[in-house]
């Protein structure tokens, strides 16, 4: 049966008979680890490589965002970790592996999503890993009270549960993210954006799971709402320790709720670095452009200048850098030899140009050699579940 | 309700509307019923003969307006006057007629559309399958022609494999009535009928449902009810769900041609329906017989409509919102 939901991966049909799980007793300190992961969008002379070669690790608890442009892979990186890519989506090498913990905190073995099976995944999804998507209207189905949204989930997850518990903790989770439990009779046509994509959060913590995916849940909104979307994500994370990994194209709203933000560009991450040093000190010319190209939400207004160009042709992917044809900051080099992400001497940042290897002929340009100042606007990760 | 009552508002202004375009329409004919009758008398009546048939078809100098009065006044008593050709009144003729049909095509549309939209969620969910050649098969038979499908199935199955009885509705040895052995040889006297309309009419709910289905597959929610961990079964109950609606609308329309969409099954099976008699009817000019027909079509039509209606309310939530206008 082939079933369109499921990415296809080869290797899934040889490994399924094997087992799943890696023995490592005790609870990594990451929630996901992600290796040399790519993924391809159809096989054979047809294939485009949407993301190439990507590894990260997601600590417990803290937030991961993940910025670039349409196109850049993004959402095809988060979507694939999670197998919750479509057709003609394969994801062709990594592994990306899930460190689960059950209710009282003690670890699991951890679960590699590209080989579980259908059933395997099933168990890890919602209870551990959930999503929220960019478009609440269309992420709710148009025909169901959001009641039996959340019913469903818990009847599927926790058996156990009987009506009067599941309406109780669904009214619990709406109370939660600041909406009125008779909105549970509701249907999600009669909400509004903001009330939808509220839902959609409660609703993603319906199981308390240890990663929320956020595939651009402020997008659709205005930037009012936004705002109190964004608090109330903070509070909530704060409250409940859960991590999140957080897509979007905004990076001045990552900037306040990310710990770490990975900047991709064309499948691959250019920057990685904490979320602050990123803001105030981007080394990566394709991150200094995306900074210039949003106002921030706090602060002095600067000039919005966008990046020139548009991103390269995934099928066919220039020599070199594939930020070069757009990089003002251009060399001889960047035409000839591809970079690396390569870890910086400052340390704790990662960055995938040219002008930051050290010994580089040409000088760094001011711009991308700024110094970040030493304070953080949030409390990090572990401060803040402790 | 207030949704519901307007919409029943609506129905009946659309009934009387229909029926008064059917007291309307025969007058507008050239020729009259009655004159239709004389002439197939062929001069062999008296002026006297002539004033009674005037008299028992009604024909009372009135003028337009009473006539219409009369009309309704007779409607709502069930009264639609007598057949010329069968001479027995066009309600009991109905009575007679009606069910059958009704129950031919509504059970074998019921069927189809059950069926045909089961196969098509499934196609739909399986898209690029083996299951796919399903579908220019379903079309191939909805392609040809029913009279043609129909005699040929009946040649086939009826007369030289003889799996099926042919020609009529039920035996001629049982005695009509709610008795065992009559509802049994009406179920098998039906079997090759139904089978013959389901088989020419799947594919159109088969590729609709299918085509639905394939773009609720690519709809946010379907991959949030994968994504919640829900089991394959009801993640394809959350696409189909939504996917159904657009059938549902078609369904009504489907319903409403049930009385009327019966002629080639009837003549093709010999069976005692209504289209049978519409044709009867228009042959020998029997205008109350063909009033009292359309009278039935556009009230099934209504009706079906209105059920239809009743059950998108029911299934879709969106289209409640009109209430508050």
């Amino acid at each position: 049966m082939t079933d369109p939901l499921h990415v296809r991966d080869e290797r899934e049909a040889r490994d399924s008979a094997a087992t799943n799980t890696v023995d490592r007793p005790t609870s990594s300190e990451f929630v996901l680890e992600v290796r040399d992961f790519s993924v391809d969008y159809g096989v054979g002379s047809s294939m485009v490589r949407a993301v190439s070669d990507v590894s990260l690790n997601l600590r417990r608890s803290s937030v991961l965002g993940v910025a670039g442009e349409s196109g850049s892979g993004k959402s095809t990186l988060v979507y694939a970790m999670t197998r919750l890519l479509r057709a003609p989506g394969v994801i062709s090498a990594g592994n990306v592996m899930l460190n689960v913990t059950d209710d009282h905190g003690n670890a699991l073995a951890p679960v590699d999503l590209v080989r579980a099976n259908e059933k395997e995944l099933r168990a890890v999804r919602w209870s551990h890993v959930s999503i929220v998507l960019q478009s609440a209207l269309s992420a709710l189905n148009p025909v169901l009270r959001i009641g039996k949204e959340f019913d469903e989930v818990l009847k599927t997850h926790r058996p156990e549960m009987n009506k009067t518990q599941r309406r109780e903790r669904a009214e619990t989770l709406l109370t939660m993210v600041g909406l009125d439990a008779t909105r549970l009779d509701r249907y999600p046509h009669e909400l509004s954006g903001g009330q939808r994509q509220r839902i959609m959060i409660a609703l993603a913590l319906a199981l308390d799971p240890e990663l929320v995916i956020m595939d651009e849940p402020t997008t659709a909104l205005d930037v009012v709402t936004q705002r109190e979307i964004i608090n109330q994500l903070y509070e909530l994370r704060t409250r409940f320790g859960f991590a999140m990994i957080f897509i979007t194209h905004d990076l001045s709203l990552l900037v306040e709720l990310a710990d770490e933000i990975v900047v991709m560009y064309a499948g691959q991450i250019v920057e990685r670095a904490s979320a602050l040093e990123l803001y105030e000190a981007p080394r990566h010319p394709y991150t200094l452009g995306l900074l210039n190209s949003f106002p921030p939400l706090h602060g002095a207004r600067r000039e919005l200048t966008g990046i020139p160009g548009s991103p390269p042709d995934l099928a066919d992917l220039p020599a070199g850098c594939n930020f070069a044809s757009r990089c003002p900051y251009v060399m001889e080099r960047c035409h000839q030899e591809e970079p690396r992400l390569t870890a910086l001497e400052e340390g704790g940042r990662s960055v995938s140009c040219w002008l930051q290897v050290s010994g580089a002929s040409a000088s760094v340009p001011v711009e991308l050699a700024r110094t970040p100042r030493v304070k953080r606007a949030h409390p990090t990760s572990e401060e803040a579940v402790s | 309700m207030r949704m519901i009552a307007r919409r029943l508002g609506l129905y009946a202004l659309t009934a009387w509307v229909a029926i008064t375009v059917n007291f309307i329409l025969p007058r507008l004919m050239p020729g009259n019923p009655i004159q239709t009758l004389i002439g197939k008398l062929q001069g062999q009546v008296t002026p006297n003969e002539i004033n009674a048939i005037k008299l028992s078809f009604g024909d009372v100098k009135g003028g337009f307006i009473s006539d219409y009065v009369t009309y309704i006044g007779q409607l709502f008593h069930g009264n639609l006057g007598v057949s010329i050709t069968l001479g027995a009144p066009v309600s009991s003729i109905l009575r007679e007629t009606v069910p059958w049909t009704v129950g031919l095509i509504g059970i074998s549309t019921i069927i189809s559309f059950c069926v045909g939209t089961f196969a098509g969620a499934m196609l739909g969910w399986m898209r690029g399958s083996r299951l796919d050649t399903l579908i220019p098969t379903a079309t191939f038979f909805q392609a040809i022609p029913y009279f043609f499908l129909g005699t040929v199935m009946l040649l086939i199955f009826g007369s030289h494999l003889g799996w099926f009885p042919v020609l009529g509705a039920y035996s001629s040895n049982v005695t009509p009535g709610w008795n065992w052995a009559f509802v049994a040889s009406v179920v098998r006297y039906g079997e090759l009928p139904v089978i013959s309309i389901v088989l020419s009419s799947i594919a159109g709910w088969m590729l609709g449902m299918r085509n639905m289905m394939i773009t609720m597959i690519g709809e946010d929610f379907v991959l949030m009810a994968v994504a919640k961990g829900l089991p394959r079964r009801k993640v394809i109950v959350h696409a189909a769900r939504n996917a159904v609606l657009p059938s549902i609308a078609n369904l009504s329309l489907a319903i409403g041609l049930v009385v009327s969409g019966a002629l080639l099954v009837e003549l093709v099976f010999n069976y005692p329906g209504v289209g049978d008699l519409l044709l009867q009817a228009v042959l020998n000019e029997d205008y109350p017989l063909i009033q009292g027909i359309f009278l039935v079509i556009t009230l099934t039509v209504l009706c079906a409509n209105l059920i239809a209606d009743v059950v998108y309310l029911a299934l879709d939530p969106r289209t409640r919102t009109e209430a508050a206008v």
